[in-house]
């Protein structure tokens, strides 16, 4: 939030480095004190440090997603590993994508990037890394001072407009078939303008604020919270691989952490697949599965349980 | 693929006999307690949506959570194994068959999935065409459209993850495609079934041939 000390000035273009990363984790430490124990934060965070191992900042990329797959490719092809939690920023994106065929808007001033994550979880945290995602951008944005809340899978909305999307996809590297997670966010910081198809349900923080955003430190806020929810994953996995127990059973960290910042839950939604161009039916969300599928009770009274689709408010 | 089919042998076994068998296995481990009973008819899931739940068969416990087990297809209970009322069992362990009665539609495709190579859902997941492969259905249908092992057809989806899925198996033309875009489909179960391009002629031979033994009942 802007009273804890993130500076609002504008900068021009990103200028990152894995540095940089390293001292914002530290930062993280001190502001996860409110509610975890010191110890357990830098436990959670040295799990999460990978992200931010390698920082790229571009001018310009086609798609953050394909520079994220030649690379994997041609370091492959040069006998090299892969920097597992490899960062991949652009101040502009040419032709990004959402889902399925959708346009993503990605012009200068906005956060556009992909993390590079080689898939070492257990399927059961896998599944849980696009709710993770969402919840560590809601969390940098709160930190500028903006009520943004989550609808489920992991859209951040402020008043009801997407202010970030990501688009997760898994890679498997051509010649040893190693399995990457490409974790793809675009987060409206400071452009303000929007295609006409758009600008009804889109926003930018600085619109919200009034102001400007330093971008540099808005992307390292974010990868800060990324460390801590990727970490969150490993650690839950640690515990329960021990049989410690990690928390209440059945209920992931992660799972109560989503629900702190969403709003999704209670609410009359309209699901479908596509959600845009198919919308299936309506039905009210009761719940969250304990593997992060949404509970949604039908005018019928009875329940159905998705794990893949979308929603939007009624 | 065999190219010789002994068609006679295939309807007679269907005509004598046209019902699936379908095994219930217990989900996980724990306690079980049957709510069916042998010759018991059975509800698959229904509603529009298949959000009303179909037959309860069983109830599972594992550590003091019980969970009920719905049937998943319509018929009859055939076999029940009464001896584990109340015991605690392995995940996996059989403990009911249900007999389907198959519907000629379901009997044309029983055929042809012996005689298709089935491509299968690696994972419990919604899946949708690759957008390349997508489009060469649009502009074709998918019966005019090849596919190569080691070529992305689909995309897999799970908690808005995508996953890229590579056809693995023999070259040929996607003949049937048993998943709807938006609708679940369990981890085994067939996505497509695919034959070589010379051996279309042979799949619409059964087709045509069980058609009109059906009909001429």
């Amino acid at each position: 939030m802007a009273e804890r000390g993130i500076p609002l000035a504008a900068g021009n273009g990103l200028a990152i480095t894995a540095g940089d990363v390293g001292r914002e984790l530290r930062l993280e430490s001190l502001r996860r004190r409110e509610s975890w124990k010191t110890e357990e934060a830098e436990r959670i965070l040295r799990y999460g440090a990978f992200v931010g191992s390698v920082v790229e900042c571009h001018a310009t990329l086609d798609r953050a997603m394909n520079r994220a797959r030649s690379h994997i490719t041609a370091m492959e092809q040069e006998g090299r590993s892969v920097h597992n939690g490899t960062v991949i920023l652009a101040d502009s994106l040419g032709s990004s994508r959402g889902r399925f065929d959708r346009a993503w808007h990605a012009p200068a001033g906005g956060l556009w990037g992909c993390l590079i994550h080689a898939n070492t979880l257990l399927p059961q945290s896998r599944n849980l890394i696009p709710l993770g995602v969402g919840v560590a951008c809601c969390e940098a944005v709160r930190e500028t001072g903006i009520g943004a809340e989550l609808r489920w899978v992991n859209d951040v909305l402020v008043d009801g407009r997407k202010v970030a999307g990501f688009l997760i996809e898994s890679f498997f590297s051509p010649i040893h078939r190693e399995e990457y997670n490409l974790i793809g966010f675009g987060v409206n910081v400071n452009n303000r303008r929007f295609p006409p198809e758009l600008q009804d349900i889109a926003l930018s923080l600085s619109q919200v604020l009034g102001r400007s955003i330093d971008l540099n430190r808005f992307a390292l806020l974010f990868m800060a919270k990324l460390s801590f929810a990727f970490g969150l994953l490993y650690r839950e996995e640690e515990l329960h691989l021990r049989d410690e127990g990690g928390g209440d059973p059945g209920w992931h960290p992660m799972l109560r952490a989503w629900a702190d910042l969403s709003g999704t839950i209670g609410r009359r939604v309209l699901f479908g697949f596509d959600v845009m161009k198919n919308p299936q039916y309506q039905a009210t969300v009761t719940g969250l599965t304990e593997s992060g599928g949404l509970i949604l009770r039908l005018d019928d009274g009875h329940e159905k349980i998705e794990y893949c689709g979308e929603i939007r408010y009624l | 693929m065999s190219s010789e089919i002994d068609f006679d042998e295939i309807l007679s076994k269907y005509r004598s006999d046209p019902f699936d068998y379908v095994d219930v296995c217990a989900t996980h481990t724990g306690v079980v307690r049957f709510r069916v009973k042998a010759g018991d008819a059975v509800e698959a899931p229904g509603g529009e949506w298949l959000q009303i739940p179909g037959t309860a068969l069983y109830e599972i416990t594992r550590e003091r959570n019980p969970k009920l087990i719905a049937a998943q297809t319509n018929g009859t209970v055939s076999d029940i194994r009464t001896d584990l009322e109340g015991q605690f069992v392995e995940a996996g362990e059989r403990l009911l068959t249900i007999r389907h009665p198959l519907k000629k539609k379901e009997i044309i495709e029983n055929i042809l999935k012996e005689v298709l190579y089935l491509f299968r859902a690696p994972e419990r997941a919604k899946y949708y065409f690759a957008l390349d492969v997508q489009s060469r259905i649009d502009k074709k249908g998918a019966r005019a459209v090849t596919i190569d092992a080691g070529e992305e057809v689909l995309t897999m989806s799970l908690m808005k993850r995508d996953t890229p899925i590579y056809y693995s198996g023999e070259r040929g033309v996607i003949h049937s495609v048993y998943f709807s875009p938006g609708v679940s489909v369990n981890q085994g179960d067939p996505l497509l079934g695919v034959c070589a391009p010379e051996k279309l002629p042979l799949i619409q031979k059964i087709i045509t041939r069980v058609k009109a033994d059906w009909d001429s009942e």
